[in-house]
């Protein structure tokens, strides 16, 4: 379970300080998808990386399965796995292999668990047959597909993506859209941003919206369905926006 | 932990032709040329000629002139300056139609020779028509004491002898400028880009996210990452230092004549590869914090640049010391000691106090650096673009 409570984060240099997000609270419960919508800069990948730890909120907590993110991010790192905005993040020059390998290690995995959990998510993903080429030369979806299995490759029960359909065809957004079933079934908690507003109806089963760092709407699917008197996401999303701007408790 | 980031960031590195190019075949390049040229700076084989122009009625003094001095060729010109001016010549003798004349009748003669003295070349005509000028100077200075009754001593009361304590014709001391220089900038050059791109690399490529995401603490990270640019200035150091001594073992007649150790030789290479060492890891640090400083590749080399040329500067500086003038200074501060130090072993002196301080305040630097990286590492300005 993800507890986010009275979040606000400022980022302040010499000369300007932004506030990317204002007092943001909501809750993610276990097995649950998420789907976390706004518009570019309203604050969704800060909120991703104070989840993900890599961000240290200015105000406010979070917890993550228990733990809090300022207090024990270690723990926490041992049981999310997180895939940030449209990069895949891998190492151009290692194989596949060894940079699922290289990760695993990291994850403290022993050599036995590494090679299963491998051998396991190149199966899931299709990617045997690349395994051990080198990702320089690999296509974008090829790439998304390692990135994810690097994503998973600690079992982790809690999954953060960061646009993770961004600039991948239909098929590879496909092969992720069955990927994230097929983690729901298994039970995990999943919190990802999205643009594609198809997609986040496909996949979530609610939806968290930002709006310039203030979260103006948490609902599950169905019942912002019935609020909202619509069915049509990208509609309540705009709606959402023109009215937005209040701090919204959830 | 530590060691699995080493090792994987290693072979990332080594796979990296760009790291390949650096560490081992510019260095091999540079060296060979940096060697033959100083090498070339210390020939006195005598081989090179220069040319002296002269007028037409000066030709055959001047021919018997330097008839004792072959590199000399006289050749002759309407307007010796000019030739000069043109580069056909190195140097020019100017004199008035009755130059020998008034030599015979013991009248005052004028004699200028023309030269340019930002060319070597010139340089070196005009020293030796100077040289040549100035024993036939004496020579008439004597004879005319002599048809006077005079002894040619009562104008030379002392002699002047000139003992030089160096025997090597100045080649230990171009190889204890040539060591340092080629190694401070082949560790610099060769480290460089594995620097960069593993802190500054790794925020641009995205990497770095993905990395900090695992459990692993930042400090073991970074120590990891320092290790690994310190590996690779040591790599680069010691081929360095393998391809300079292969080359002025086989390649160099000058500079082989600087190396001649004796028994010491082992223990002053051990010494040089544990300065190249230490060196390298004090280095890896100002490259460390360059490229956390760095958001791009880019950026962290445009920081870095500027620093790698420090390296170049104490050449200068210590150019003119000899090994006996050497002081605390010239061992306390950074890079300018290991050109010191590396001057010291070349004239095959050790010096365990001068090496202790050496290394000493390098690794103190060393830490000092390392611990302003922990500091920014653990921000995420500096880590997350």
């Amino acid at each position: 379970m993800i507890r986010i409570q009275d979040v606000s984060k400022k980022f302040q240099d010499k000369k300007k300080s932004v506030t990317a997000l204002k007092h943001i609270s909501f809750d993610v419960q276990e097995g649950q998808v998420v789907g976390l919508l706004g518009e570019n800069g309203a604050g969704k990948t800060t909120l991703l990386r104070s989840i993900a730890t890599l961000l240290t909120p200015t105000d406010g907590h979070i917890e993550v399965a228990g733990f809090d993110t300022v207090k024990d991010p270690a723990e926490i790192k041992k049981r999310i796995g997180v895939l940030f905005g449209g990069e895949t993040g891998l190492y151009e020059r290692l194989t596949a292999r060894e940079n699922l390998t290289y990760f695993a290690s990291l994850y403290g995995l022993s050599k036995h668990e590494t090679k299963v959990r491998i051998d396991d998510l190149a199966l899931k993903f299709g990617m045997r047959d690349y395994l051990d080429r080198k990702v320089g030369g690999f296509s974008k979806g090829m790439r998304q597909k390692v990135a994810i299995a690097r994503t998973l490759i600690h079992n982790p029960d809690i999954i953060l993506f960061d646009e993770p359909t961004t600039g991948l065809d239909i098929t590879s957004s496909n092969v992720f859209r069955q990927l994230v079933h097929q983690l729901k079934r298994e039970g995990k908690t999943i919190v990802f941003s999205s643009h594609i507003m198809e997609e986040v109806s496909m996949l979530c089963d609610s939806v968290a919206m930002i709006h310039k760092g203030e979260l103006i709407c948490h609902e599950a699917l169905d019942t912002l369905y019935t609020l909202e008197n619509s069915d049509d996401l990208n509609y309540i999303f705009m709606s959402k926006l023109v009215r937005g701007g209040t701090h919204y408790a959830s | 932990m530590l060691l699995n980031i080493y090792l994987k960031e290693l072979k990332d590195c080594f796979r990296d032709r760009r790291t390949l190019l650096l560490t081992v075949f510019l260095p091999i390049v540079m060296m060979t040329g940096l060697t033959l040229f100083y090498d070339s700076m210390l020939s006195t084989d005598g081989d090179d000629t220069y040319k002296v122009a002269v007028q037409e009625s000066f030709r055959s003094e001047a021919e018997q002139l330097f008839a004792v001095s072959p590199n000399i060729v006289i050749e002759t010109a309407e307007n010796p300056e000019q030739a000069v001016i043109d580069g056909d010549v190195q140097t020019a003798i100017v004199t008035a139609p009755s130059f020998s004349e008034d030599i015979q009748n013991g009248v005052p003669a004028a004699i200028s020779i023309i030269g340019n003295s930002f060319s070597e070349n010139s340089s070196f005509a005009m020293n030796a028509v100077s040289t040549a000028l100035t024993a036939f100077e004496s020579e008439i200075i004597s004879e005319r004491l002599q048809s006077a009754g005079i002894d040619g001593s009562t104008v030379q009361p002392f002699s002047i002898e000139q003992k030089e304590i160096s025997s090597d014709g100045g080649a230990t001391m171009m190889l204890s400028l040539l060591i340092p220089l080629i190694l401070s900038l082949a560790i610099g050059i060769g480290a460089g880009p594995a620097a960069s791109d593993l802190f500054a690399g790794e925020k641009e490529r995205k990497t770095m996210e993905a990395l900090l995401m695992t459990p692993v603490s930042r400090t073991t990270l970074l120590l990891a990452k320092w290790l690994v640019i310190s590996t690779i200035g040591v790599i680069t150091g010691l081929v360095t230092l393998l391809v300079v001594s292969l080359e002025i073992a086989f390649l160099t007649e000058n500079l082989q004549k600087a190396v001649n150790f004796g028994d010491q030789l082992p223990l002053i290479i051990g010494l040089a590869l544990l300065v190249a060492t230490i060196y390298s890891l004090f280095n890896a640090g100002i490259l460390m914090l360059t490229s956390i400083l760095g958001k791009t590749i880019k950026e962290s080399q445009s920081y870095s640049t500027p620093i790698m040329m420090l390296s170049v500067f104490p050449v200068m500086i210590i150019s003119g010391i000899g090994v006996n003038e050497l002081s605390f200074q010239h061992f306390a501060i950074p890079i300018l000691n290991l050109f010191s130090i590396l001057k010291e072993l070349t004239a095959g002196v050790i010096d365990y106090e001068h090496l202790a301080l050496m290394l000493g305040t390098n690794l103190l630097l060393m830490v000092v650096f390392i611990v302003i990286g922990r500091v920014l590492f653990l921000k995420d300005k500096w880590v997350m673009n």
